[in-house]
C-alpha cells in the first residue's frame, strides 16, 4: 500500500486555488470527460481513472487490479507492447499504467499537436487490451520480484506491515503489489474477469490537461467512449470495519536500521475534519521544522527519519508518524515519538507553527500542480472520488481556516488508539 | 542542445545538489529583457500554469574560472551559499524555503552556476530578498565550511563509485585536459580538506559582481511588479567590473588520447567522444539531431546495430555536451570485455556509413519530435522555463533560445551528414575504457 499512499499523500490532500478554465461533461453511457485547456506549453497529458484497486480485492486476490494493468501494456488488439510503446514515442510522450488502491489509471502524455493520437492510443488500451494469456506467467514472475525486493527493502517491509495491522480485515491491509501467495492464484480467465467487471463507462473518468480546445477533445471522447454499453453494476463487497487494535507489533529482518512507525485511522476524503488532521500531521512531521524532525532528530540525535503524513482515501485514512533510526536508538525514539503524541494533545500549537504549517502545506499543493500530467491526474482523482471540481478551493479555505483548538481537537479524537510496528535489524 | 549540455552535465559532474499544434502562444512566447544600471541581467516573464514563481539566479561563473590550483571552489561556494549571512543564522535558510513550502537546489557547471527557488506568489517578495542576499552576504561560517566538507567528500565517492558516471568524468578529462573543461567540478580531496574561509570569501567576492549575475523570474506574477522588487533588491548591489580569464584553446583529439583503467566492475565500460560544435556556433542544431539518431533511444542506430543486432553491447547510448567554448559528442556503452574491440570497430562502422550514406527523412523527424518533445515539457513548468532562459543568457542569448525549435526544424537530412563527415573523422576521438581487475584509480 505504501506506493498509494505516498501518491496520496503528495496528492490528495493540501491544496490551492484552481485554475478556472475546466470543463466536465458526462456521456450517456456514464462515461465521464473533463478538459483542463492550458495552454503554457505545446504538451497534452492524458489520466485515465477506473474505479478498480485493493478496495474491491480480499487476501485471495491481492492485486490483481495492478496485474491486470502490467498485462494490458503488453499489448492490444491492433498492436504489441513494443509497437504500441514506440507510436507513443513517436508522438514524443510516453504511456503506463497500474493499479492503486482506490483506483487504477491509465497515464499518457505527447505534444500537444498529437492530442487526438494520444486519447485514441490511450482508448485502444483500455478498450482492446489483447491480456495474451502468453503474456500472464511473465508479468506473474516481474510482479513476484518485486514484491520480493519491497519485502527486502526495510522501510518498505515495515509500511506494509503497518498497514495491515491497522486495517485488520478491511481490504486497506493489501498491498498493492499483492503476495506471491495470490498472485499464484490469479491465472488468465480471473484477469479478464476482473477486467471486464471494472472496465465500465460508469466507472471511468478521462480527464485530458494541455495546449488542447475542449470541445475538440471532448467530441473526440465522446467518438471513443460514447458507444461503450452500460456494464452491470459492479457488486460492492462487504467490508469489515477497519481493526485498529492498538497493537505493537516486532518484526525482524537483515538490515542497517530500525524503523519505526506510529499511526491511528483518520476521517476519510472529504470529512470537515480532514483540514484540521492534515495541519496536525504536519506540525508532527511535516519536512525540517516538523516536531519529530526537530525534537528527535536536530534536538536529540535519536533519529534520521522523522516524519508524519496523512493521506485520505474513500474509507478511513491513516495518520503515521514514522522514525527511521540506528537500533540503540530505537528504544528512546520510541519513547520520545510517545511524549510529542501526549504533547501535541494536551497543549495547544502556538500561532507561529500553525502557521508555518498551513504554508508548507498549501505551497506543497501548488508545487504538486505545476504540470499538466500532475493537473490531469488530480482532476480525474477528484472526479472519481466524488468531492467535486471545487474541492482545491474548498479545500484551501479549510486548511486557512483551521485553529489550534480544531488541531488540538482532532489530536485527541484520532490519536487515542495507536497501531505500532517496529522492524527492526535481526 | 542547450538541454543536451544541461543533461549531460548532470549526470557528469553531479554536482546539483538539492536541499531540500501550435507553439507558445503569442502572449506568453517572449520573456522581458532588462540589464540594470550596476549590469544585473533581469529575464522576466508572466507564466501562470499555476500559482508558483521560480526565482532563479544564474552566475557567469562556473569551474571553468577556478585557477589550476583551487579546483572545487566554485562548486564549494554552491554548497555554503545556502548556509547563512549575517542575518540568517545557519539553517534557517532552509527552513525558510520549507515553510513556504517551497523548495531550493542549485548547480554547478563549467560555464555556470545557479542557485533556484520555486515558491508559491504570495512568497516573491522574500524570495528575491533571499536571493540578494545570498549573492552578496553570504557569510561562509566556519564550522560549516568543515562539516560540508564530509557531503562534498560523499559526493565524490558516489560518482567514484558509479561506472556510468566516473566514465564520463574520465571521458570529458581525456578529451579535454589541461583545457577546463576537463576538471572535476568538485576539485581535488587534498585541496578541499584545506579550504579555509579566506579563499572561498576571496573567489565569491571576485566572481558574485552585479556584471556576472542573471535574475530569471517566471511565474505568476505581474512583470512590473517583479521588476520593481528586483530593482530594490539587485539595483543597489555596487558594480564591479568582472575578471573572467580567457580560456586556452580546446586540444585536438586522436590516438594519443587513450586510456584504459581498471575497476572493480565484472563488466567493462566503452566510452568514445569526438570533439563538435560549441552553443552559439552554427553546427549544433545539426549535430543536437545527429547525437539523438545515433544514439538517445531504442530504436537509435548505435542501438539497433551494435546491441541489437550484433549483441556486442548490453547498454549504449550517446550525448551531445554543448558549452560556450566547445562542444563533445560522447558514446557511452556497457560491455563484456572480451567485446571491447570488436563494439568499437562496430560503432565507427555505424558514424562512417552516416559519413557515407547520410541519414533517412523518417530518423530526422523522429529525432525532431525527440528533441520538440524533451524542449516542450521543459518549459511546461516555470523553472524548466526560467532554467532554459538562464542557461541561454549566460552561456549563448536569448534569441538563439527562442528560435531554437524552428532552427532545429530548418535542419536537412543532408546537413545532419555534412557534420558527421566534419566532426566524425575516423581516427580523431578520445577513449576511455574500464576494464576488470584490481582499481587503479
Amino acid at each position: 500500500m505504501t506506493p498509494v499512499v505516498l501518491a496520496l499523500l503528495i496528492a490528495g490532500l493540501l491544496a490551492a486555488p484552481a485554475a478556472a478554465q475546466e470543463t466536465r461533461e458526462r456521456l450517456d453511457n456514464g462515461f465521464t470527460v473533463l478538459v483542463r485547456e492550458n495552454p503554457i506549453a505545446p504538451v497534452v497529458a492524458v489520466s485515465l481513472l477506473v474505479k478498480m484497486g485493493t478496495r474491491w480485492e480480499d487476501p485471495t486476490n491481492a492485486g490483481i487490479s495492478n496485474f491486470v494493468h502490467a498485462v494490458m501494456v503488453r499489448g492490444t488488439a491492433r498492436r504489441s507492447g513494443s509497437e504500441l510503446a514506440e507510436a507513443i514515442a513517436g508522438l514524443g510522450g510516453k504511456l503506463s499504467a497500474k493499479g492503486d488502491v482506490d483506483d487504477s489509471e491509465i497515464s499518457a502524455t505527447a505534444l500537444a499537436r498529437f492530442w487526438r493520437e494520444l486519447l485514441g492510443f490511450t482508448a485502444e488500451l483500455a478498450l482492446e487490451p489483447k491480456l495474451s494469456p502468453g503474456e500472464v506467467d511473465g508479468e506473474r514472475d516481474w510482479l513476484v520480484g518485486r514484491i520480493q525486493k519491497r519485502r527486502d527493502n526495510a522501510p518498505a517491509r515495515a509500511f506494509d506491515e503497518f498497514y495491515a495491522a491497522l486495517y485488520g480485515a478491511h481490504p486497506y491491509a493489501i498491498p498493492g503489489l499483492g503476495t506471491p501467495e495470490s498472485l499464484a492464484g490469479i491465472d488468465h480467465a480471473a484477469l479478464v474477469a476482473w477486467y471486464r467487471r471494472f472496465y465500465q463507462p460508469e466507472r471511468m473518468t478521462l480527464a485530458v490537461s494541455g495546449q488542447v480546445s475542449a470541445a475538440a477533445v471532448r467530441a473526440e471522447a465522446r467518438r471513443l467512449f460514447g458507444a461503450l454499453p452500460r456494464g452491470a453494476p459492479v457488486t460492492e463487497p462487504v467490508r469489515s470495519a477497519p481493526g485498529n487494535s492498538g497493537e505493537r507489533r516486532v518484526f525482524e529482518q537483515p538490515a542497517q536500521q530500525t524503523q519505526i512507525l506510529v499511526g491511528a485511522l483518520a476521517p476519510p476524503l472529504g470529512h470537515p475534519d480532514g483540514a484540521a488532521v492534515k495541519v496536525l500531521s504536519t506540525v508532527l512531521g511535516g519536512g525540517m521544522a516538523g516536531r519529530l524532525f526537530v525534537e528527535l532528530r536536530d534536538k536529540r540525535g535519536l533519529a534520521y527519519t522523522a516524519a508524519a503524513y496523512y493521506d485520505p482515501v474513500v474509507d478511513p485514512g491513516a495518520i503515521v508518524l514514522y522514525l527511521g533510526t540506528a537500533p540503540e536508538n530505537a528504544t528512546r525514539a520510541e519513547e520520545a515519538l510517545l511524549r510529542e503524541v501526549e504533547r501535541v494533545r494536551q497543549d495547544l500549537v502556538g500561532a507561529d507553527e500553525l502557521d508555518r504549517a498551513k504554508g508548507y502545506l498549501l505551497g506543497r499543493y501548488a508545487m504538486d500542480r505545476r504540470t499538466n500530467e500532475r493537473r490531469a491526474w488530480y482532476l480525474a482523482f477528484y472526479e472519481i472520488e466524488g468531492v467535486g471540481a471545487d474541492y482545491p478551493e474548498r479545500y484551501r479555505r479549510a486548511v486557512e481556516a483551521v485553529t489550534p483548538s480544531d488541531v488540538l481537537r482532532v489530536a485527541r479524537q484520532y490519536l487515542g488508539t495507536l497501531t505500532t510496528v517496529v522492524l527492526r535489524p535481526r | 542542445m542547450a538541454r543536451a549540455a544541461l543533461g549531460l552535465a548532470a549526470i557528469l559532474l553531479l554536482a546539483g545538489c538539492a536541499t531540500a499544434g501550435a507553439m507558445r502562444p503569442a502572449a506568453t512566447a517572449t520573456p522581458m529583457r532588462e540589464v540594470l544600471p550596476n549590469g544585473v541581467v533581469l529575464i522576466v516573464q508572466e507564466q501562470r500554469a499555476s500559482e508558483v514563481v521560480a526565482l532563479q539566479l544564474w552566475m557567469r561563473m562556473g569551474g571553468r574560472d577556478e585557477a589550476a590550483e583551487e579546483l572545487g571552489l566554485a562548486h564549494y561556494i554552491e554548497h555554503m551559499l545556502f548556509k547563512g549571512t549575517p542575518t540568517r543564522p545557519p539553517g534557517s535558510i532552509d527552513t525558510l524555503i520549507e515553510g513556504f513550502g517551497g523548495t531550493s537546489n542549485a548547480f554547478t557547471s563549467y560555464d555556470t552556476t545557479h542557485y533556484d527557488f520555486v515558491v508559491p506568489t504570495r512568497h516573491l517578495r522574500a524570495g528575491v530578498e533571499l536571493l540578494a542576499d545570498l549573492a552578496v552576504n553570504a557569510s561562509f561560517p566556519p564550522e560549516e565550511i568543515e562539516s560540508e566538507k564530509k557531503v562534498v567528500f560523499e559526493e565524490m565517492n558516489l560518482i567514484e563509485d558509479d561506472p556510468e558516471k566516473f566514465l564520463l568524468r574520465r571521458l570529458y578529462e581525456v578529451a579535454y585536459s589541461p583545457h577546463p573543461y576537463g576538471r572535476a567540478l568538485l576539485g581535488r580531496r587534498e585541496f578541499i580538506q584545506k579550504l579555509d574561509r579566506d579563499q572561498l570569501r576571496q573567489f565569491y567576492r571576485k566572481h558574485f559582481v552585479p556584471k556576472n549575475m542573471v535574475l530569471v523570474v517566471v511565474g505568476a506574477a505581474a512583470p512590473a511588479q517583479v521588476r520593481q522588487l528586483v530593482e530594490a533588491a539587485f539595483g543597489r548591489i555596487q558594480a564591479a567590473a568582472p575578471s573572467r580569464g580567457e580560456t586556452p584553446p580546446v586540444p585536438t583529439l586522436g590516438p594519443a588520447r587513450r586510456v584504459d583503467v581498471s575497476r572493480a566492475e565484472k563488466q567493462a565500460y566503452l566510452g568514445l567522444a569526438w570533439r563538435t560544435a560549441p552553443l552559439a556556433n552554427e553546427d549544433v542544431y545539426a549535430v543536437d539531431l545527429l547525437t539523438s539518431i545515433l544514439g538517445d533511444s531504442p530504436t537509435s542506430r548505435l542501438n539497433q546495430t551494435v546491441r541489437e543486432q550484433l549483441r556486442l553491447v548490453a547498454t549504449i547510448e550517446a550525448g551531445y555536451g554543448a558549452f560556450e567554448k566547445a562542444g563533445l559528442v560522447t558514446v557511452t556503452a556497457r560491455l563484456e570485455p572480451a567485446d571491447l574491440d570488436r563494439a568499437e570497430a562496430a560503432i565507427l562502422d555505424v558514424i562512417r556509413k552516416v559519413r557515407a550514406d547520410g541519414v533517412t527523412e523518417a530518423e530526422r523527424q523522429r529525432a525532431l519530435i525527440t528533441a520538440e518533445s524533451s524542449y516542450a515539457f521543459d518549459i511546461e513548468t516555470a523553472e524548466g522555463l526560467a532554467k532554459t532562459y538562464g542557461q541561454a543568457e549566460t552561456t549563448w542569448t536569448l534569441d538563439n533560445e527562442l528560435a531554437y525549435l524552428s532552427r532545429l526544424r530548418g535542419i536537412t537530412a543532408a546537413q545532419i551528414q555534412a557534420v558527421a563527415r566534419k566532426y566524425f573523422r575516423d581516427e580523431d576521438y578520445a577513449r576511455v575504457r574500464f576494464v576488470p581487475g584490481a582499481p587503479s584509480r
